[in-house]
């Protein structure tokens, strides 16, 4: 007896687990468009005078039927909390959701490495979200695996900034939107210590040993990640990939020079500190223990903050030795299409391509500069007086103008992760300048011949 | 005391009699362990200090060249925003949540499973034990990418319940190898009695063993939530995209931009987080001991 | 933005709960489906297992053996690597005919499917299910992977390269520059600096608190706390402790009238940073265990010894080793593994990914995250695999083995 009531249990839970996971919930579409088509009924039954309005009032309803259909974008951002970013992308989310009520968004933020990786994974499951928010160098590694499709015929791109344009294209197409310029290094200096920036490195070792103490350095800088090396590097007239802009040229005099600079302002004449990373040279600027501190547009806000009118900008000082401007790396903020707009309805895709021309427009390129001090890409926001009157952003804007567009194949990659490690060994004083290169340079064509 | 014994102990050195575990210890004695236990306990909590000393500063500094534990001006502000500002109560409700759930089931199918290990012999028994440890040698981020294809195609992501099943199945094998050692350790009389009188296996699995075991299914309890509590790779694989759903180890990732973090925010969530861990911990210490090793002693 | 209302609270316990039953009652329909089909496959074995007995043993065996093998190597090739689904998916039926023949022509099925082994296999039956999905599967995934050139430039359909990844495990440079053979020495370095430690502080501390002390409950609490600490967190604390002006360890230094050392960027101060912090972060787990097997042991074995006239050495080398050991064996394999596989420790403290300070997993992690060499990064992880398999079995050998647990 009990065998059998243990049978028909198990049979019912079998059953019950079956019907329960089956069961899907059903879709609110109809509902809402059924309430929607009603209420435009009922106006038009009382507002209907001549035949022409009736019909003006068919069109409208199916033009309005059709924009209500729900979508929602999944809307990936490598915007952080830590400097407004993220705020600033869901107030827009919400803004156009408010005009455009069937736009939803789920808005997450995945931080730069996280988003490359989650993005590639997701590419495999085949659950990639709807939209990214992100840097220009996903651009390789995204076209390598056909994941993001090429923008030219979808925008009319002719009317963002030229170099924005340049560091999202990959073998004539361009694979993203810009959404703002800039994401590069300058020279920002405390005028209370020091009253305006030296004009060239020769000026800036002068007065960094004047003001290097035991308390107080003259420079400050991210000495952990080689993208703070690249713009000595083309001031010293280097570059890090061959003209054909995928092979590296690592060995190179330029890059030996480069890191005996980088050695001498260290321990021959020393004006920064014995080890420094981000956080390090961050905290001493903001505690008015340097001088001078070599940081990017991201940062512009914060010190704004801590310094306000204390604070200046100008260029990386010229390099004496060759009388060239340091070329700080430009690229920007993009957005990338997921190939898997493709295959998703037309009302998805007409939403995401409204709601991309609805951030780069000029009111909110001109609300993000006030708000995240950087850089439009819309060309004619580049003219608005907001710029052109701060001095902070005027000075970030003259840096750009010297600035090259940081190369986004994936052979880039490569180089980072050569050059990090041997210029640390440089400055660690563990390793010779012309060693290092010649390793940095092994490093990276072992890494580009894994690519393929 | 005999003249053997007197001699002996003239023989020992100091640093014998040091780790003599004994019951006549001299006050000096006495002295000397209690500083050599103080001295590990400040080497333990030091560190956690800064953290605490972190989460109390005016601004956003994790860095600063003063040692003071309580800064100037120390503030509870982190505290406060991450509290009401941010949606870490919400965090911390789910990460709850999940791990409780994850102990539970992570309990009850190591309980079964270790129990058929303990008192059979079966096809594959060896083979079996051995593959649960070799689970762990396979390093985790490896496994994520498969997971999170499989978790797509079974749609279970973005739900509490793929989390959970993969956070109780990543527990499985070390619970199971504790469980055996403690079954292995109860005589097997007591249920052949209860056989004897008639009940079933099963009966017996949970009148006998279960009552007995309790301090083991504590220990198994604990790890499950322990391993389950600050994992964070699971999570960004399952369930990144619903925020809703995230645990607090998904949520401390959004105070960190591409080159700067929140350190004041994020110690004091750490902190935080710290609290329920370590009060569970001195709640279930008494079992931890005990249990831990009543089973491998005896065999 | 949502607030913690009781909406959120109740939902979220609502739908945990839920799965909680539901996957409660998946085991428990799983376990009575194996319970009521058990008498019928025995009894189908058996008749089975009479009628084959013609073909004799050894043709069965390795018939069976054949065709196993090759459903399992059918299974891993259908998985499809890439983005697209493997060519072979259509022929699923195939491996699957092959495991069941395979499994019938064995002359072990009837050593499977006897009656009084329904209750074991029965109870089994759920972790079994979920450690097939979430391991066995995942396994299959790699090791189908390993054998393709999956990668950002080989996507959508990866090709299959056969054993090119695996010898290239060995020949090319993990990363950069540094080869397969100094990393693994500076794993197994680790590894064993890290477990010394870990033991003797661990022993240590469990000697010294294993008597009537006052305030052994606050001393235990508080050197529990490394183990309490989420990893990450104290990770990270660890990391800004190391730094050159702000952390305490350079602060002490210099109060203490050394130089200051360069822990993030000096390749030898920066591996001895990472043993410390794993040192501090794994002691108090080892100090629980061995407190336990202190603990178990009989004040009496020590009394005899003594009456005998043994020195502490001794009593500790002949009675407290031996009757620790089935805890302190399982103890350290564990810590061999974990600490051999340990990613958190040596990838944040290795900030400025300094090649000299990389383990195992860690260059692996970089390789296949950073480049998305998923071939290569399979191949790298079962390479990873067998040596830690290899250093475990020699461990148990050389130590005596496990006592019994696995017979």
């Amino acid at each position: 007896m009990k065998k059998h009531s243990l049978a028909i249990v198990s049979v019912l839970a079998l059953v019950g687990l079956i019907v329960a996971a089956c069961a899907q919930p059903t879709p609110e579409v109809v509902e809402v468009t059924r309430v929607v088509t009603e209420t435009e009924e009922v106006e038009v039954t009382k507002e209907v005078v001549t035949e022409v309005e009736v019909t003006k009032e068919v069109e409208r309803i199916v033009e309005v039927e059709k924009e209500l259909e729900p979508v929602e974008i999944v809307l990936w951002t490598k915007e952080g909390e830590a400097d407004g970013g993220l705020q600033f992308v869901q107030s827009l989310a919400d803004a156009y959701t408010a005009e455009h009520p069937n736009v939803t968004f789920e808005v997450t933020n995945k931080d730069v490495e996280t988003l490359r990786e989650d993005f590639l994974t997701a590419g495999l499951a085949g659950a990639m979200p709807d939209l990214l928010w992100t840097v220009n160098d996903h651009a390789g590694p995204f076209t390598d695996a056909q994941l993001v499709m090429a923008t030219d015929d979808l925008f009319d791109l002719g009317k963002y900034v030229a170099s924005a344009r340049a560091a999202v294209q990959l073998g004539e197409k361009t694979w993203g939107v810009p959404i703002s310029n800039g994401n590069h290094l300058m020279l920002l200096y405390n005028k209370d210590l020091i009253e305006e920036a030296p004009a060239d490195t020769d000026e800036m070792i002068e007065k960094g040993l004047e003001l290097t103490t035991g308390d107080q350095y003259g420079l400050v800088y991210n000495q952990t990640e080689p993208f703070w090396m690249v713009p000595w590097l083309g001031g010293f007239q280097g570059a890090v990939f061959a003209p054909d802009g995928k092979t590296p040229t690592l060995d190179t005099a330029e890059m030996v020079d480069t890191l005996q600079f980088l050695y001498d302002i260290k321990y021959t004449t020393p004006i920064i500190p014995a080890e420094s990373d981000y956080d390090g040279a961050d905290t001493l600027f903001k505690e008015g223990k340097a001088a001078m501190i070599i940081n990017g547009d991201w940062s512009l806000g914060s010190y704004k903050d801590v310094l306000g009118d204390k604070l200046g900008v100008a260029r990386i000082p010229m390099v004496s030795a060759t009388e060239q401007w340091p070329h700080p790396y430009t690229s920007g903020v993009y957005f990338m299409l997921p190939v898997s707009l493709e295959e998703a309805s037309e009302a998805k895709m007409e939403a995401v391509k409204g709601f991309i021309s609805f951030v780069t427009n000029a009111t909110n390129q001109a609300l993000m500069v006030a708000k995240l001090n950087r850089l439009p890409a819309l060309e004619v926001a580049l003219d608005d007086p907001l710029i052109a009157n701060d001095p902070i952003l005027k000075g970030s804007a003259d840096q750009m103008t010297v600035g090259t567009p940081m190369p986004t194949v994936s052979e880039m990659r490569c180089n980072w992760d050569a050059m990090k490690p041997e210029m640390g060994a440089v400055l660690a004083d563990t390793k010779a300048p012309a060693d290092a290169a010649a390793d940095m340079q092994a490093a990276a064509d072992n890494c580009v011949a894994t690519l393929d | 005391m005999t003249a053997v014994a007197t001699s002996v102990q003239k023989q020992r050195s100091w640093w014998q009699r040091f780790f003599k575990s004994g019951r006549e210890d001299s006050p000096f004695k006495r002295l000397l362990i209690h500083l050599a236990l103080i001295l590990a306990c400040m080497i333990s909590i030091y560190p956690i200090l800064r953290v605490v000393s972190v989460s109390l500063r005016p601004n956003d500094r994790l860095l600063s060249t003063s040692l003071a534990i309580v800064p100037q001006n120390a503030t509870l502000n982190a505290y406060r925003t991450v509290l009401v500002e941010k949606e870490f109560p919400v965090w911390l409700w789910n990460s709850l949540a999940i791990t409780a759930a994850t102990a539970v089931i992570g309990v009850v199918l190591a309980a079964t499973s270790a129990y058929a290990f303990s008192r059979w012999r079966f096809p594959g028994r060896g083979p079996g034990l051995i593959f649960l440890l070799s689970t762990y040698m396979i390093p985790a981020p490896m496994m994520m990418v498969p997971i999170y294809i499989l978790s797509t195609k079974l749609g279970l992501t973005q739900t509490y319940r793929g989390l959970v099943i993969a956070y109780s199945v990543t527990s499985v094998p070390f619970s199971i190898w504790m469980l055996k050692g403690y079954y292995d350790t109860i005589p097997r009389e007591l249920e052949e009695a209860a056989l004897i009188d008639g009940a079933s296996r099963l009966s017996a699995f949970w009148r006998i063993m279960l009552p007995l075991s309790t301090p083991a299914l504590a220990i198994v309890f604990l790890f499950s939530w322990m391993g389950a509590w600050s994992d964070y790779l699971f999570g960004r694989v399952m369930i990144a995209s619903e925020k809703a759903l995230w645990t607090w180890p998904l949520g401390l990732r959004d105070f960190q931009s591409q080159f700067q973090t929140q350190w004041g925010m994020f110690s004091a969530a750490s902190i935080l987080v710290m609290i329920p861990v370590v009060a569970l911990f001195l709640y279930s210490s008494k079992w931890l001991i005990s249990g831990l090793t009543l089973g491998a002693v005896k065999g | 933005m949502q607030y913690l209302t009781p909406d959120v609270i109740f939902n979220a316990l609502g739908e945990v709960g839920s799965t909680v039953l539901f996957i409660l009652l998946a085991a428990v329909v799983l376990e009575l489906l194996v319970y009521f089909l058990w008498s019928p496959l025995t009894a189908f074995s058996r008749v089975l297992d009479r009628r084959l007995r013609v073909l004799g043993a050894v043709p069965r065996h390795a018939a069976s053996t054949i065709l196993l093998v090759g459903a399992l190597i059918l299974v891993v090739a259908m998985v499809s690597p890439g983005r697209e689904p493997s060519p072979l998916a259509p022929y699923w039926p195939v491996p699957l005919l092959a495991f069941v023949l395979g499994s019938f022509l064995s002359p072990n099925l009837v050593k499977v499917f006897k009656p009084d082994l329904r209750l074991p296999y029965m109870l089994l039956a759920p972790a079994i299910v979920g450690l097939l999905l979430l391991q066995v599967y995942p396994l299959l995934w790699e090791l189908n992977v390993s054998f393709t050139n999956l990668s950002p430039r080989h996507f959508q359909s990866p090709d299959f390269v056969g054993l090119v990844n695996y010898i290239e495990v060995f020949t090319k440079p993990v990363l950069k520059q540094v080869h397969f053979v100094p990393v693994f020495l500076r794993t197994l370095l680790w590894t064993a600096i890290n477990l010394t430690f870990h033991v003797g502080g661990g022993m240590v501390l469990a000697l010294l608190l294993n008597r009537d002390l006052r305030f052994k409950g606050l001393y235990r609490t508080l050197l529990v706390l490394p183990w309490a600490i989420p990893q990450v967190i104290a990770v990270l604390a660890w990391r800004g402790e190391f730094h050159y002006e702000y952390g305490f360890v350079n602060i002490l230094l210099r109060n203490a009238g050394l130089s200051a050392l360069q822990w993030l960027t000096d390749p030898v101060w920066n591996f001895l940073g990472m043993c410390l912090t794993n040192i501090w972060l794994g002691v108090p787990f080892m100090m629980v265990i061995l407190l336990g097997g202190l603990q178990s042991i009989s004040g009496e074995f020590y009394e005899a010894a003594e009456i005998d006239g043994a020195s502490p050495v001794q009593q500790f080398r002949h009675i407290t080793l031996p009757l620790l050991q089935p805890v302190l064996t399982p103890a350290i394999i564990l810590g061999i593994i974990w600490t051999f596989t340990n990613f958190n420790v040596p990838f944040f403290i290795n900030q400025n990914e300094l090649e000299t300070s990389d383990t195992l997993v860690t260059a692996l992690f970089r390789s296949a995250f950073q480049y998305f060499n998923l071939g290569d990064a399979a191949a790298f992880a079962f390479v990873n695999f067998g040596i830690l398999f290899v250093l475990s079995a020699l461990y148990v050998r050389a130590s005596g083995g496990l006592k019994g647990a696995t017979e």
